[in-house]
């Protein structure tokens, strides 16, 4: 469902955040990137959700070429996956539930429906409680978890997950590994970027792709 | 629409409650500058809906005098009546006239009632009939001219009264509103546009973080625009109807003014007027607040 092929990505100021990279992700995968900061892990997800286009090389998701001016193509595209930002990229003076909920008013799913969904959503990452307080007042950890259920309630067939565990304690994000590991079926897939290695769990993992300086320095199959 | 099928449509009427609290939102989230373009509108389109109303009630005033082809004589005081009756047949004799009839003094008074419907009260100030009889001569159109100099010629006329005169001002006056009328609805609609299309594009600025983020996560252009249309369309409606309101006030106003000192201008009802004045304000506002979001919307992509 993801190939790429000798990309790179050089940002306007010059910057070059990937280095001919070659990938192949499957329908079905569970694949964690890892990597230390500034290695362009962030990079990588912001093309595979065409936020940049390669400025090389040929790159293809879920069938779509990645290039620009496909304009509605992409929206198309994007509305296939699930993101779960770095900086979580909720909407402000709405609630949790809204939030999770705006991810799906424009997918083809029944009001009703969405309104289900979003709950469990919610229930599922462990915020049942929190389903109507305002995401401005949530902590970090709880707004993590807001843009999780978000990307999940879509059940989308590519999950892009940037650090979900970043700001969340040992045994919450455990749970929110588990979760996404719980999501992966024959029609999806979920990437996951993260720094903590640790937390891996060798029995949920289809692939590690280690990234450095830009490069794929090293794909492990789990 | 390309791609416009049904399930979008589908869609976007699930989403009609969503769109409109979105408008809601984003218009509470900066409301001082709402609140000014809403009376900015407002006292636009109430400019826009006193000049229509003044120039269809002009061309309504000048329809009714031009039907009315008749002229009235007024003859000397003096005259005896079996004179005034010889008048009255030698009038009937000329050519192009119709009809001539003498109206009594009474019946100048109650016809002047029945104008003034129940403004009538007026006549109760003056202490005798203010009312001459005089002769009512109804004639051909296009025969006014040698009739009037055949009536004006006879012994025992003292004045003529015919409306040409009125009519050429009031032609001229309608002229002049029906020009101010097209400047106007220029000018309305170039400000209009302005302040919607400007206060749309400072929505979106206000909102760009969230608009991102929805086209993130693949929402349609339609989807994230259309809240903004409403918001359009709402505020300039509003500001039209609230322009009705208030003209509708000024007109009922006016009305009362002028059937003291002009109560012989027959004027278009008021409940007509008021009615085709809102439906055609309100209609223009709600065009107006949809093609300046539109236009706002798409000067806020270009940057
Ligand atoms: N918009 C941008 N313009 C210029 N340079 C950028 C931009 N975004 C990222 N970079 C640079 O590209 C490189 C890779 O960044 P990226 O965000 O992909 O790293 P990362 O692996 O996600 O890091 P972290 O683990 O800290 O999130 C960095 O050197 C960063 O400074
Ligand atoms: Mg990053």
């Amino acid at each position: 469902m993801i190939e790429a092929q000798g990309v790179c990505l050089k940002y306007g100021d010059g910057t070059v955040a990937l280095n001919d990279v070659d990938l192949q992700i499957d329908y079905g995968e569970m694949v964690y990137i890892t990597g230390p900061s500034g290695s362009g892990k962030t990079s990588l997800l912001k093309l595979l959700m065409a936020v940049e286009y390669p400025t090389s090389g040929s790159l293809r998701v879920l069938g779509q070429c990645m290039k620009p001016n496909h304009e509605i193509d992409i929206q198309r595209l994007r509305r296939r996956i699930g993101p779960v930002f770095q900086e979580f990229k909720l909407i402000k003076g709405r609630s949790a539930m809204e939030n999770v909920m705006l991810g799906m008013r424009f997918l083809d799913i029944h009001p009703n429906k969405i309104k289900e969904d979003a709950y469990h959503a919610l229930v599922k990452v462990g915020l049942a409680h929190k389903l109507s307080a305002s995401v401005e007042n949530l902590s970090w950890g709880e707004s993590q978890r807001v843009a999780i259920a978000r990307a999940i309630a879509r059940k989308p067939a590519l999950i892009l997950a940037d650090e979900p565990t970043g700001n969340l304690d040992t045994d919450n994000a455990l749970n929110i590994l588990e979760l996404l590991a719980s999501l992966k079926d024959e029609q999806t897939s979920v990437v996951i970027t993260t720094h903590a290695t640790h937390l891996i769990d060798d029995r949920n993992l289809d692939k590690l792709i280690q990234v450095d300086g830009g490069r794929v320095c090293c794909e492990r199959l789990g | 629409m390309k791609g416009w099928d049904n399930v979008k449509m589908k869609n976007f009427l699930n989403n009609i409650g969503y769109f409109v609290r979105e408008a809601k939102t984003t218009i509470r989230l900066d409301l001082t500058s709402n609140i000014f373009s809403l009376f900015s509108t407002t006292l636009i389109f109430f400019i826009l809906a006193m000049v229509i109303s003044g120039w269809w009630m002009s061309n309504q005033v000048i329809e009714v005098i031009q039907g009315e082809a008749e002229i009235n004589a007024y003859f000397d005081e003096q005259l005896e009546k079996k004179d005034i009756i010889e008048l009255v047949e030698s009038m009937n004799s000329i050519k192009g006239v119709e009809a001539a009839r003498l109206v009594g003094e009474d019946e100048a008074y109650g016809r002047m009632a029945e104008i003034l419907g129940k403004d009538a009260q007026v006549l109760a100030y003056f202490e005798d009939n203010p009312f001459h009889s005089f002769v009512e001569v109804k004639i051909h159109l296009d025969e006014m001219d040698s009739v009037l100099s055949h009536i004006s010629a006879m012994e025992g006329v003292s004045y003529v009264r015919d409306n040409r005169e009125v009519l050429e001002r009031l032609h001229h006056i309608a002229g002049i509103l029906e020009l101010l009328g097209y400047v106007v609805v220029g000018a309305v609609g170039i400000s209009t546009l302005v302040i919607i299309s400007h206060i749309i594009r400072q929505g979106i600025y206000s909102n760009r973080e969230q608009i991102n983020t929805l086209r993130l996560l693949g929402a349609p252009e339609m989807f994230i625009a259309f809240p903004f249309v409403l918001e359009g369309l709402f505020l300039s409606a509003a500001g039209g109807s609230l322009a009705v309101v208030l003209a509708g006030f000024s007109i009922k106003y006016m009305y009362v003014q002028m059937a003291g000192p002009l109560p012989f201008i027959p004027l278009p009802s008021q409940e007509v007027l008021i009615v085709n004045m809102g439906i055609l304000i309100i209609g223009l506002s709600a065009c107006m607040g949809i093609i300046g979001s539109m236009m706002g919307l798409s000067s806020a992509k270009k940057n």
